[in-house]
């Protein structure tokens, strides 16, 4: 496909960013069997705890059961289909469909049909035995984030993320205990999805333009938004993102600068390895946004939260789901460290309210940006249109910066100062690999039949 | 927090008309995007807050995400972002929603304290921005604290029950 040839040298159709043919493409091969955050074990801590949560189209009961282990259940009765789970958060031992009354335990085991016997002739006309919602076909878990992959034969999720689990760790392992999840707000954007996971992958050089009204009302302690120059991207296994270069310090010094309080400091030392804190103590550079391959992204920044020169760090996760090929639904959680002291969590949560998610200042800004090129992208100049989208290329291919050594940047993968669109296009990259591998029909199971 | 005590006052109370006619106001000031004045409303100690709203079973006793908000705001926080729509750099309403605020089915109760009134209303907003892009709606419900103070009556906590869990609006760059 030429598209992905040309996606590949870093010339983007701009037609991929609302094209219906693209995305149904995209439905089948990418979200058809890449990774997809559902949901993350602090949103579900007891036994029968749930949360219903989408994969595009297909509806999952993301449920802890009776022996505390996580199932993720197709929300669909093995009846007449109907949804046997309509709320979104809750706690339940069993689901009921409303439509005929099947029952299914919170691990999906079908445990009750009504007339069974009468109306099936019991055992013998319907096998109940065994039967159980269908689980999603690939389930894994990584620092409490779940999982799942609708392709039954996925890569351990281990693999899947590669060496991107290293800068993982950082908003989702600040201590042994782990993040809490909160959230999420939900809301709807008329965006192709594919912009919010390039733009927290890399672009570091619409921050100086986009958000300087944040900059100029004094939300930050860096006067000025050029800063972000001096930061590098990186990208590494399935994902990269975006850091700031930090005044000299200390790995101590350089966290409390963003924020930390010494306790929560001094877990971070327990917790990660020696590289990892190097990349923070010794590079200087503190992680800031981040993609996930195809559509999850983090963000960890440190704001003003009262009229003082103190700044405090938040960190967000956000799931840009698709709707269409122009709409997108962000559902946008913030994440803090368990064992944070609970004043902290309670400026975090105010810092994360003021900067991103439905209300936060930067986010408007974005959303803007993006809304505007989708719909911008669905007529027919747009496939005259191949955007430039090689930031730190020269024309030979070669980079316009040398990429840090591992004396300048401790953590894995491929780094650059600078503004760069780097990892912008490796995300892409990976997005022409899924797009040019068709997937195979998976097997469809009888509910019930007899072998 | 201040109770409400009795039942609604009579439409044609003082302190009905007093808490009505303030709430109208306020709707053309957001209308107008006129938050300089707005912000001049809000007590110090304002509390402003919008939950996020979640589907749950009938009887689970609780309809909203815990720990969640798509506001939760104080004067500070308010005030920043008030500011950041002065500056001339806040693209996402630069150029500027046209915002109608439709107010209604407002009551208003009396506290325990002569200088409080609970007020609640129900507010559909309609926001268009350029010429191709559907218009987006939000409809909510307000629970305010209106206080009697040296600089007249001033809004000290409104939360807002929104009436959707997935707000089809592309961001809350309004004030409701
Ligand atoms: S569809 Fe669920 S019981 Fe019939
Ligand atoms: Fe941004």
């Amino acid at each position: 496909m030429t598209v992905l040839d040309d996606v590949r040298r870093g010339m983007i159709p701009a037609h991929i960013y609302n094209d219906e043919d693209i995305f149904r493409l995209e439905r089948d091969r990418v979200f058809g069997r890449s990774w997809q955050f559902v949901a993350h074990e602090s949103e579900i801590p007891s036994p029968g705890d749930y949360v219903v949560r989408r994969v595009l189209d297909d509806s999952f009961i993301v449920v802890r059961d009776e022996q505390g282990d996580v199932r993720v259940l197709f929300n669909m009765c093995l009846h007449r289909g109907m949804q046997v789970c309509r709320a979104e958060i809750g706690n339940a031992s069993h689901f009921r469909c409303p439509y005929h009354g099947w029952s299914y335990r919170n691990d999906g085991r079908l445990v009750g049909l009504p007339f069974y016997r009468d109306a099936y002739g019991g055992e013998s006309g319907f096998r109940r035995a065994g039967q159980t919602l269908l689980p999603a076909p690939s389930l894994d878990i990584y620092n409490g984030l779940i999982f799942v992959s609708l392709d039954a034969d996925a890569p351990p999720l281990r693999d899947y993320l590669g060496d991107f689990a290293f800068y993982l760790d950082y908003y989702t392992r600040q201590s042994d205990a782990g993040i809490e999840l909160r959230g999420p707000q939900r809301w709807r954007i008329k965006a192709n999805w594919k912009i919010g996971a390039e733009n927290f992958a890399g672009d570091m050089y619409h921050t100086p333009h986009t958000h300087t009204s944040v900059v100029e009302i004094g939300l930050f302690r860096e006067p000025k938004a050029e800063k972000r120059k001096d930061g590098s991207t990186y990208w590494a296994g399935n994902g990269g993102g975006t850091t700031y270069k930090l005044p000299p310090g200390t790995f101590d010094e350089r966290l409390r600068y963003v924020g930390y309080p010494d306790e929560m400091i001094a877990r971070m030392k327990e917790t990660w390895s020696a590289a990892q804190q190097k990349v923070i103590g010794e590079n200087g550079f503190m992680i800031s946004a981040a993609s996930l391959f195809p559509n999850l992204s983090f963000v960890h920044n440190w704001p003003k939260v009262a009229d003082s020169d103190d700044v405090l760090p938040f960190m967000s996760l956000r799931l840009w789901q698709p709707v269409s090929a122009d709409e997108t639904e962000v559902l946008s959680w913030f994440a803090v460290d368990k064992q944070a002291p609970e004043q902290f969590k309670l400026l975090s949560y105010k810092a994360y309210l003021m900067c991103f998610g439905s209300s936060g200042m930067f986010e408007q800004d974005d959303v803007e940006n993006w809304v505007s090129m989708t719909s911008t992208a669905a007529g027919q100049m747009a496939r005259r249109l191949r955007l430039n989208s090689r930031m730190g290329l020269l024309a030979d291919d070669t980079t316009v910066t040398e990429a840090l050594g591992s004396d300048e940047f401790a953590g894995p993968g491929t780094a650059y100062v600078g503004y760069a669109e780097h990892n912008q296009r490796a995300l892409l990259h990976r997005w022409a690999d899924y797009l040019e591998q068709p997937i195979a029909a998976a097997d469809p199971v009888d509910i019930g039949a007899r072998p | 927090m201040t109770a409400r005590s009795g039942a609604s006052l009579p439409f044609d109370d003082q302190r009905h008309l007093l808490a009505h006619r303030w709430l109208v106001d306020e709707t053309y000031l957001l209308d107008a995007q006129n938050y300089a004045a707005w912000l001049e409303l809000l007590a110090e100690d304002v509390r402003y807050l919008m939950p996020v709203r979640a589907t749950t079973a009938l009887g689970a006793g609780f309809d909203t995400a815990p720990g969640m908000a798509h506001f939760d705001e104080d004067k500070y926080s308010l005030s920043r972002r008030v500011a950041r729509f002065a500056t001339e750099h806040a693209w996402t309403e630069d150029p500027p929603s046209r915002l109608r605020h439709h107010l209604s089915n407002v009551r208003t109760f009396a506290t325990d304290r002569a200088d409080e009134l609970l007020v609640d209303s129900a507010v559909l907003l309609f926001r268009s921005r350029g010429d191709v892009r559907e218009p987006a709606l939000v409809s909510y419900g307000r629970q305010d604290l209106l206080r009697s103070t040296s600089d007249g009556w001033l809004l000290a906590l409104r939360s807002i029950t929104v009436d959707e869990s997935v707000l089809r609006i592309q961001n809350l760059a309004v004030f409701l």
